[in-house]
């Protein structure tokens, strides 16, 4: 895209250093023999400036890795870094503040605040606190994701597709160290979904930004700089420079 | 089917729980009130019986004015007494074994302090008769009075002022004041007192005396020998009597003063009956919306249980089947706190002097009956509409997520009986004004609010977003939100309001109804009044107190207002009289026909304009009249005055007056001084002094005194009102509760993109103030134009100015606004600790 806006204050890193990493992550829900360990000692890095795929099967405790890395959910042991800052010693205050200057989201369904417009729900977390806008940056944004005119929509107004690229442009409307993408296309067609992934692709190389992507598709995976796999909780692979064939292959090897 | 009813009563239990709060509140109101006037009903009954079990017959004066007008019938007035011969003559006849007379009037004890104990107008006095067989009164300690001097009192007034035998007592009787020395002490019946009034029996002929009775009874009370036959003896005692007098068995006068007592107390009844029925009407505007919340949150469940094979039928059972345990349950905790509420009622009653006889709490079956009946209709009936739009539910909704919500045709209709309601309350309205009928205007004022309730949800999206303009600018993004949640459902928040709405249109048309009073009181003095004190003695100065004031230096005028019963062609009315010298320096007697003091002093009648409009009257007519006492006459109208609140409608001159009332009660002094009189006051309170119950009042202390008498009433208006606004609160916390609920995911969303706590929590009480102010200006405005119609329908009865207190409605606006706030204290707090991880997964 031709308009981007120069970003003297943060140039594309280089791939190195992470932008977040657990240190023998483990959650357990439940005690005693009904005890389910989703995370069981994981230690993994998410590198600053590249896109991250998680997958594994259902039940193999990717998304409880992305809650705990997240803050949304507390480790029963192991550490957890975004920034180099330990998660589980902050507090709800801190954490919240965390979820809001320095981490992105973008969720598989309900991504959106039904009441306010798609301009409000991608401003959201800057209005929250109480933060200006850079504009040049939004209507970057909402151009590449081609919802220039739809920002004055309330989400029931927009299709699935562009609800998620209204959830892309908030995640990245605050240029946050990391962002989290859920099963970012698991509700839309193969057309939007490309476009979604495609998009996050390109605020990686164009941007620089870090991704962390949970899903179960290898075509989503192929989009990724690395695969991390995950089975029973625990990592049991990883492939770097995926094709969706490579990730199928290594799918099947771990299922075998 | 209703096994799937009792699982999902139980599943939602916390909404249960509120949704029978405001059926428990309303249900606790109406048991109270029938358990307490039952325990009343009885108390007296059997007080009343026992006191005339002994009674065979009684014989006194025929009651000469029947009770239809607008006043009640004052039975001892309207009764004359016996002449004392009839009763040695009755005494004489065979079948008689005795008989006594006795008299009764106005004996009031000044205390220590040289204060009147109690209220003049229970200030009881009678002849006592030793005979215990014979007396109501019982000697309980000491000596019946046996001289001129000596009195008995009763034992609540003894124990609550420290009497004691051999102490001596002032007391302020008909002809002035008189000190006795306390012989002994009584009790009425069983009872210590008759419910808070004080007793003072005398021996028979100072007790004539005293009630300007010599040589007349007010009653004789008979008893038959042993083994006569009452029947004959009845007849032989009715030959025996004069004209103008009649005997009735024992048990026919203890059923007329039942009587009298029940009207009473049912008017008691009647009032917190009204007051209970509001709070439940509100409570209906909070079952209504539960339901309808829960039936749309359970659309995916309704269709379910349709595509498994649930008739239409079924479910509309279903819904009103929880409805109506929820009500039962509801009705049965009600009833419960019913009882209690009953005995603080009594105790309360107690400690303001009602004193009553300890007597067991009187629980009839029609309590619980109409208890469950009204709290389990309430419930059910609220519940129809929402069951109705369950029944609608098809069920490929189990499939594929529907908008609920679309009810196009629905809001078309709603608008449509809005609109037709409207335009039959402005009718009735304006007829009811024109006409000044307040029946019509009360009609008026139901259409008014059925209407409002129909109509408001199509105003509530523009009306709270404006509202919340304010607060969205004040608390940033979590009052946005909050201002858009209130819009986001209009039915909803219109419902949840719409209690409140009632609630305060209610408190705000009493506020302008009671301003209005207040300043009524304030353009009436000034405009019937020249005097320049008013004194006033509960009902009994006494004509003495006439003379030694016109006596005092500086005055110029006195006039004496009386006031009595009379027929007028059939129909009870209240008659005043003055006294005609320098009337026109004490009262604006504004005459619009015919002449002022010269017909006054002539004996004529004057009527208001009103009045004469209303019953054909004009100058010259002569209207049949009858006094109690004196019997049928008739009046010549002499003269027509303007309507003048503080005389009355119907006017004569005070020594006509005088000449036809046995016991004439003088209402108030009128008092003008000459020009500059300084120390009038003092010499003035002086010379009242002998009598504590005289008080005067400058003009200005007098209106004061209106005025206060007005806002104690308002008062204990608002404070049953309270219980509607608490109902409506109620409704608010249980809106609230379900809104976060529904919208867990939100929620989590909003924490997970970096809401803080405090953040949602404002949230959630900015939705909660505008709901709560959305209410209130609507039911201001309502209340407003209801209060000032109801004011005006009132202008022939006294009220003639209208006024707004728009200090007092800024402060229910303000009121309901923290209320709102309060409402949203424990939902916010729920909000605000969702756990965000938990929200995101709620499905």
């Amino acid at each position: 895209m031709s308009g981007a806006p120069q970003m003297l204050d943060s140039p594309p890193p280089p791939a190195s250093g992470p932008a977040a990493r657990a240190v023998a992550l483990t959650k357990v829900y439940g005690a005693g023999e009904v005890a389910v360990r989703a995370l069981d000692g994981v230690d993994v890095e998410f590198e600053a400036g590249r896109l991250t795929a998680v997958m594994g099967p259902s039940g193999s405790g990717k998304s409880t890795l992305m809650h705990c890395m997240a803050g949304l959910d507390a480790p029963t042991s192991g550490q957890a870094f975004v920034a180099e800052k330990e998660i589980g010693r902050l507090d709800d205050s801190a954490l919240t503040a965390l979820r809001r200057e320095r981490i992105g989201f973008v969720f598989q369904a309900f991504n959106l605040i039904p009441t306010l417009t798609a301009e409000e729900n991608i401003t959201l977390s800057a209005d929250l606190a109480g933060r200006r806008v850079d504009r040049e940056w939004f209507d970057y944004l909402v151009g590449r994701l081609r919802i220039a005119d739809r920002t004055g929509h309330r989400p029931s107004e927009l299709s699935g597709g562009q609800q998620q690229r209204v959830a892309c442009a908030r995640a990245l409307i605050g240029r946050p160290d990391l962002i989290f993408a859920d099963e970012p296309t698991g509700n839309l067609d193969s057309g939007a979904s490309a476009e979604v992934l495609r998009f996050l692709r390109g605020a990686v190389d164009e941007h620089g930004q870090s991704i962390v992507m949970v899903t179960h598709e290898p075509a989503a995976a192929a989009y990724a700089d690395r695969v991390v796999f995950l089975a029973d909780g625990r990592v049991v692979g990883e492939l770097l420079e995926p094709s969706a064939d490579s990730v199928l292959e290594q799918m099947k090897r771990l299922d075998g | 089917m209703l096994r799937v009813t009792l699982r999902g009563l139980l599943t939602r239990k916390l909404r249960l729980g509120l949704t029978a709060m405001a059926i428990v509140l309303g249900v606790t109101f109406v048991t109270g009130t029938l358990v307490l006037g039952d325990t009343l009903n009885r108390t007296f009954d059997n007080l009343i019986g026992g006191i005339y079990q002994h009674v065979d017959f009684q014989i006194r004066g025929k009651q000469t004015l029947s009770g239809v007008g607008n006043t009640g019938v004052d039975s001892t007035v309207n009764r004359r007494s016996v002449p004392q011969s009839v009763a040695a003559a009755v005494g004489r006849l065979p079948g008689v074994q005795f008989d006594y007379g006795s008299v009764g009037g106005y004996a009031q004890l000044v205390g220590p302090g040289g204060h009147a104990i109690g209220s003049a107008r229970g200030a009881l006095g009678f002849s006592f008769d030793p005979n215990p067989q014979l007396s109501a009164l019982k000697l309980v300690r000491g000596r019946a009075p046996a001289g001129a001097d000596q009195v008995v009192i009763d034992q609540n007034t003894v124990q609550k002022h420290h009497l004691a035998i051999g102490e001596r007592v002032r007391m302020l009787l008909p002809n002035g004041h008189r000190t006795f020395t306390i012989s002994g002490v009584v009790t009425f019946g069983s009872a210590s007192s008759l419910a808070g009034s004080t007793l003072a029996g005398f021996q028979l002929r100072t007790a004539q005396r005293l009630f300007n009775s010599v040589g007349r009874y007010d009653t004789i009370n008979v008893l038959v020998k042993q083994g006569a036959d009452k029947v004959a003896v009845q007849r032989e005692i009715a030959r025996a009597l004069p004209a103008g007098a009649e005997v009735v068995s024992g048990q026919a006068v203890a059923d007329e003063l039942d009587q009298t007592i029940h009207s009473g107390l049912s008017f008691l009844s009647t009032a917190l009956l009204i007051f209970a029925f509001i709070s439940l009407l509100v409570g209906s505007f909070t079952i209504f919306n539960t339901f309808a919340i829960t039936v749309g949150q359970r659309t995916r469940e309704l269709a379910l249980l349709r595509v498994v094979g649930a008739g239409r039928r079924q479910l509309f059972v279903s819904v009103l089947t929880e409805a109506a345990l929820t009500g039962l349950l509801a009705s049965l905790i009600g009833l419960g706190l019913g009882v209690v509420a009953a005995i603080g009622l009594k105790a309360l009653l107690g400690a303001f002097g009602l004193s009553l006889p300890s007597a067991p709490l009187v629980f009839r079956a029609r309590t619980p009956v109409v208890a469950l009946l009204v709290g389990i209709g309430v419930t059910t009936l609220s519940a129809i509409v929402p069951a109705r739009r369950a029944v609608r539910i098809p069920p490929v909704a189990a499939l594929v997520a529907l908008d609920g919500d679309s009810s196009a045709q629905l809001r078309r209709r709603r608008l449509l009986i809005g609109a037709a309601l409207t335009a039959l309350a402005a009718l009735l309205l304006v007829d009811g004004l024109v006409r000044a009928r307040i029946g019509l205007v009360g009609l008026g004022a139901l259409c008014v609010f059925i209407a409002t309730v129909a109509l408001v949800p199509a105003i509530a999206a523009p009306l709270a977003q404006a509202l919340g303009g304010p607060l969205a600018r004040v608390l940033g993004v979590p009052g946005r939100l909050g201002r858009r949640n209130s819009s986001r459902n209009p039915r909803r928040t219109a419902q949840t309001a719409g209690a409140l709405m009632i609630g305060m249109a209610l408190v705000s048309t009493i506020a302008v109804l009671g301003s209005s009073l207040s300043s009524s009181a304030r353009q009436e003095v000034s405009s019937a009044l020249s005097a320049d004190y008013i004194v006033t003695g509960g009902d009994h100065v006494d004509l003495s107190t006439t003379t030694t004031v016109s006596r005092l230096p500086g005055v110029a005028a006195t006039t004496a207002v009386f006031s009595g019963q009379f027929d007028v062609r059939g129909s009870l009315q209240s008659l005043g009289a003055v006294t005609t010298g320098g009337l026109e320096r004490t009262v604006k007697l504004n005459i619009v026909s015919g002449q002022g003091v010269p017909a006054l002093a002539g004996g004529e009648l004057l009527v208001d304009t009103n009045t004469a409009a209303t019953k054909g009257l004009h100058i010259g007519s002569v209207v049949p009249v009858t006094f109690a006492q004196t019997g049928p006459t008739t009046m010549r109208v002499g003269g027509i005055y303007r309507y003048n609140p503080l005389v009355g409608s119907y006017l004569t001159g005070a020594r006509y007056f005088l000449a036809h009332f046995d016991h004439p009660s003088i209402q108030a002094l009128l008092v003008s001084t000459r020009a500059p009189a300084p120390r009038f006051d003092q010499r003035l309170r002086a010379v009242l002094s002998a009598n504590p119950n005289l008080k005067a009042k400058t003009r200005t202390q007098f209106v004061q005194d209106q005025q206060n008498n007005v806002n104690k009433l308002l008062g204990l208006i608002y404070v049953l009102l309270a219980l509607a606004v608490l109902v409506a609160m109620i409704g608010i916390v249980n809106t609230l509760l379900l809104s976060v609920f529904e919208r867990t995911h939100e929620i989590g969303l909003l924490r997970a993109v970096g809401m803080r706590r405090s953040q949602v929590r404002w949230m959630v009480r900015a939705e909660a103030v505008i709901i709560a102010l959305f209410g209130a200006v609507v039911g201001i405005v309502v209340g407003t134009g209801l209060g000032l119609a109801l004011s005006s329908s009132l202008r022939n009865s006294g009220v003639t100015a209208l006024s707004v207190p728009v200090g007092s409605l800024i402060a229910f606006l303000v009121l309901s606004a923290l209320l709102g706030l309060g409402a949203a204290s424990w939902p916010a707090r729920r909000a605000a600790k969702l756990d965000v991880l938990r929200a995101i997964a709620t499905e």
